[in-house]
């Protein structure tokens, strides 16, 4: 069904289809808010982000080409919106984790896989203890399941850089979760 | 060739990030995998990577509330609706407009020579629009002259039936500011001419209806009034319009009158005057 990939949607938005981004927001607003809540922690916020992220691409829809890959070109856009939005809001937009920890209080999260809850805020904590890039490029290759060139196309770095991110980001993950757990 | 076939240390850290996502070929994955037999370090490292690794994917996020999938479809017909007000603004349009504006200098002269004759079509259109809005001022003005000639029609009428001399006079001295009188009009003056008492009035009344004397009917009521009179200052006046009107059709009712009897010798002599000049 060529006519339902994201590309040809996108393409029919853009033609003035504009209920075609329905679809799309059906494909994409659980993927988008998870990235958005991987980034910041807050639901709220990545609620606001991900309409954001609709709006932006209704606005500019005559920028959107079909060249590339849709999905590349959302992030591209959910990254800038994300910047925007912690430049303007410096101090409440980064990853709170006392906020988090407030949310982890009752819940079940430890029950697969972790023999102890607090492993898992042990890697919240390292998580966010992460600066913005190295989470960033965590959060779309672990979380969006991106390909090196694909997170590079999103951060329009090339594919060398991102490979060293990705390495340094899960070496200072481990040192942080690793010290942390030991304490 | 040893060397070749075995994986160095680092050569496999290199691979990490692949092995973890799966995403190594067929002979990468067995070289690591032979590696990590032999090499302790790299396997706890690895080990200690990948439980990283599976734990990031436990760490849950949670479900976006429905109150932003409403938001999304009330923001999506906002903007269909403002697209729909806001007519097609397309990334061509902008690019058809920029190239109109960086055009060789021909269009420019062009353009300006458009100008130009645009302009002398403006202010010819002024122009002309000031005739049409002078000829309505003319039009407005004549409709108040008939308005008021009208008004002093109503007024003569009204007035014609006082028993005051000078009323009456007044009342016919009216009708020298109409131009078109109707009917109503004509009649009230003739039969002022015919039958008013006093003879001053009857004159001007004479002297009105020689104003109306291209009509036909007018003329015919002048001459028929010939007989009517007595008053010898009346005859002459009416003798000397037939003259003015050189109305041959009176000469007949002219003799008429000088078979009257009683008839003022000075009115008989200027009868007989009129009739010569007439014929």
């Amino acid at each position: 069904m060529n006519t339902l990939t994201d590309n040809s949607l996108m393409l029919r938005v853009k033609a003035g289809d504009l209920d075609k981004m329905g679809l799309l927001f059906e494909r994409y607003n659980r993927p988008l808010f998870a990235f958005f809540y991987h980034m910041t922690h807050k639901r709220d916020v990545s609620e606001d982000l991900v309409q954001n992220v609709f709006y932006r691409m209704l606005k500019y829809k005559h920028a959107f080409t079909g060249e590339g890959e849709f999905r590349t070109w959302m992030y591209h856009l959910a990254r800038n919106i994300l910047n925007d939005s912690v430049k303007q809001n410096r101090s409440s937009d980064h990853y709170d984790v006392s906020e988090m920890a407030d949310k982890l209080g009752g819940g079940t999260l430890a029950d697969e896989g972790f023999e102890k809850r607090e492993d898992v805020d042990f890697l919240h904590k390292a998580m966010a203890g992460l600066s913005d890039d190295y989470r960033e490029v965590l959060v779309l290759s672990r979380f969006q399941e991106m390909k090196y060139d694909e997170i590079a196309k999103v951060l329009n770095i090339n594919e060398g850089t991102v490979k060293v991110r990705v390495h340094r980001a899960l070496g200072e993950l481990k040192k942080k979760f690793f010290t942390n757990e030991r304490r | 060739m040893k060397d070749d076939k075995d994986m160095s240390c680092e050569h496999a850290k290199d691979k990490l990030e692949d092995w973890l996502h799966n995403d190594l070929d067929k002979a990468d994955r067995l070289s690591v995998d032979k590696h990590l037999a032999e090499c302790v370090n790299c396997q706890e490292e690895f080990a200690a990577d990948k439980q990283l690794w599976e734990s990031l994917a436990k760490m849950k996020v949670p479900e976006p509330r429905e109150e932003m999938r409403v938001n999304f479809y009330a923001m999506l017909d906002n903007f269909k609706a403002a697209e729909a007000t806001n007519k097609p603004f397309s990334f061509q349009t902008l690019i058809e407009k920029l190239r109109d504006i960086v055009l060789p200098q021909w269009t420019v002269q062009v353009a300006f020579s458009l100008l130009l004759v645009g302009l002398g079509w403006v202010i010819g259109n002024k122009t002309s629009q000031n005739n049409v809005s002078s000829t309505a001022y003319q039009q407005q003005i004549e409709t108040l002259a008939t308005q008021v000639e009208d008004m002093k029609s109503n007024m003569m009428l009204a007035l014609i039936e006082n028993p005051s001399a000078t009323e009456r006079l007044r009342a016919v001295s009216y009708t020298s500011d109409i131009t078109h009188a109707d009917e109503k009009v004509i009649d009230a003056l003739f039969t002022t001419l015919n039958n008013d008492p006093n003879v001053n009035v009857r004159l001007v009344a004479l002297e009105a209806l020689t104003q109306f004397a291209k009509d036909a009917a007018v003329r015919e009521g002048l001459v028929k009034s010939l007989a009517l009179q007595d008053s010898p200052m009346v005859q002459v006046a009416l003798a000397d319009v037939m003259v003015k009107l050189q109305e041959k059709g009176s000469v007949k009712e002219l003799r008429k009158l000088l078979d009257k009897e009683g008839l003022n010798d000075l009115v008989k002599n200027k009868i007989e005057q009129t009739i010569k000049d007439l014929s």
